[in-house]
């Protein structure tokens, strides 16, 4: 004799969230009865396709901008140093005879930009540690675990405009934890999570109008830090691991990146 | 200065959320316009109460905030809508359950991305927040209970009762009659 079962258990099964004793027993249930499967496999598909055929708004750029004066932060304005020395040299050009007032005029800009370059990576330093710290002292290191592997890499490109590199690195003792949709540099990034040993590293990725660059390695607040810039994304990793290690972790990182 | 470093705070937590927030007031909502109306003063209210935030999953407490600015909105904007919310889930338990014969429904497999759509916009907005909290956002029951202001139990009855009137809006009416055939004459005839 079967007993019966509540349409809402069988959801729940399907979403992963009844207790264990219950899960088991619920297995062990679907095994005998093929009704329960086919309901089983019915929601499954339902749910499947509701992912990915309905619509994810995200949140419009008007809004975006009135809630960032709303909380006072300002938009990061991109500098473009390369147009500055262009529009320089062209003026230069015009005016031959005070070509050193404009060189010295063009140094002067360009160092203010390097100048605040500078500060717009340390702050931005700051920022990822703050999300990393944040990441591992609360219950909140990823929005998608890697256990639903195929899911990770949808469900953050349909969070974001870009669609991140989601895959295990090649490397011993390294895990793929899985995912989530963070803050930095005034826009959403995407947040990939490895486990390293017994050390977590994130992994943040989002769209620059950077030039390619190769990884700039730093040490700060006992965090090891490395960015850098490819193919119009940015790039940077942060965890505590020793430094040998961490380096080996960004090499593999890259190898991802690179193959996707 | 303390202002300062609320605001950054603010920042820090719940920036982080503004889509979804936007997702759900826009399937609340139905509306771009109103969704942006819901959300900003949402986030406003948040701001006042942030200081009651005790620093746990900002997501939920931001969402829940949300949700509780929509259904204010919609009591005073969508009285229609409003019949909805005083229901109670008595109803629920027992029309939830699948047929039995039912077979995985190839018609769900290519439902596409309108039909999915109108599916959702026509649910009642209860069974709606909970189908987008959960499906959309990959929310946990024990969020989604926090977010509703409902038991678990619920969350669960409308979950089911969701997806049930999913189901049956994405199966052509046509559905009925086929799963009457037996499974071998159908087999014979499609081989």
């Amino acid at each position: 004799m079967k007993p019966h079962i509540e349409a809402r258990e069988i959801n729940a099964f399907v979403d992963d969230e009844l207790d264990l004793a219950s899960r088991l027993a619920m297995e062990e249930q679907t095994r005998q009865d093929v009704t329960l499967r086919e309901q089983v496999e019915g929601l499954r598909q339902l749910r499947e396709a509701i992912r990915r055929g309905a619509d994810y708004h995200a949140a419009p750029a008007a809004l975006r901008r009135r809630m960032a004066s709303l909380t006072g932060t300002k938009p990061v304005a991109h500098s473009r140093p390369a147009d500055v020395i262009v529009a320089a040299q062209r003026w230069i050009g015009w005016h031959p005879v005070v070509a050193s007032f404009g060189l010295v005029a063009a140094l002067i800009v360009t160092m203010n930009l390097a100048w605040l370059h500078s500060s717009h990576d340390s702050r931005l330093l700051d920022d990822v540690v703050a999300s990393h710290v944040r990441s591992t002292l609360g219950q909140h290191l990823v929005d998608v675990a890697s256990s639903d592997h195929h899911a990770v890499k949808p469900w953050l490109s349909s969070k974001l405009d870009f669609s991140p590199p989601v895959s295990e690195l090649q490397i011993p003792d390294s895990k793929f934890l899985g995912g989530r949709v963070d803050y930095l540099d005034g826009h959403p990034v995407a947040a990939l999570v490895y486990r390293q040993g017994a050390h977590i590293v994130n992994f943040f990725v989002w769209p620059s109008s950077g030039r390619d660059s190769s990884p700039e390695f730093s040490v700060g607040r006992g965090f090891q830090t490395a960015h850098w810039s490819q193919g119009g994304m940015s790039h940077w990793v942060i965890s505590d691991l020793n430094a040998e290690e961490f380096e080996r972790v960004v090499r593999a990182i890259q190898l991802v990146d690179g193959d996707r | 200065m303390t202002d300062d470093v609320d605001r950054r705070r603010f920042e820090l937590l719940a920036m982080p959320h503004l889509d979804a927030a936007y997702n759900l007031a826009r399937w609340l909502t139905h509306n771009d316009h109103d969704a942006q109306d819901v959300v900003q003063e949402a986030l406003i209210r948040a701001m006042r109460y942030f200081g009651g935030f005790r620093g746990d999953n900002a997501r939920a407490w931001l969402l829940q905030i949300v949700r509780h600015t929509c259904f204010s909105w919609l009591k005073e904007n969508r009285p229609a809508e409003r019949a909805f919310l005083d229901d109670t889930d008595n109803s629920v338990h027992d029309i939830a359950a699948p047929t039995a014969d039912e077979p995985p429904s190839i018609a769900i497999r290519k439902a596409d991305r309108m039909q999915i759509n109108r599916a959702i916009a026509a649910l009642p907005v209860v069974y709606r927040e909970v189908l987008v909290l959960r499906e959309l956002e990959d929310l946990s029951y024990n969020d989604i209970a926090r977010i509703a202001d409902v038991p678990v139990g619920t969350v669960m009855s409308r979950l089911a009762r969701a997806r049930g009137l999913m189901r049956d809006a994405l199966t052509p009416i046509a559905q009925p009659m086929l799963r009457s055939v037996p499974r071998s004459m159908h087999a014979g005839r499609t081989s």
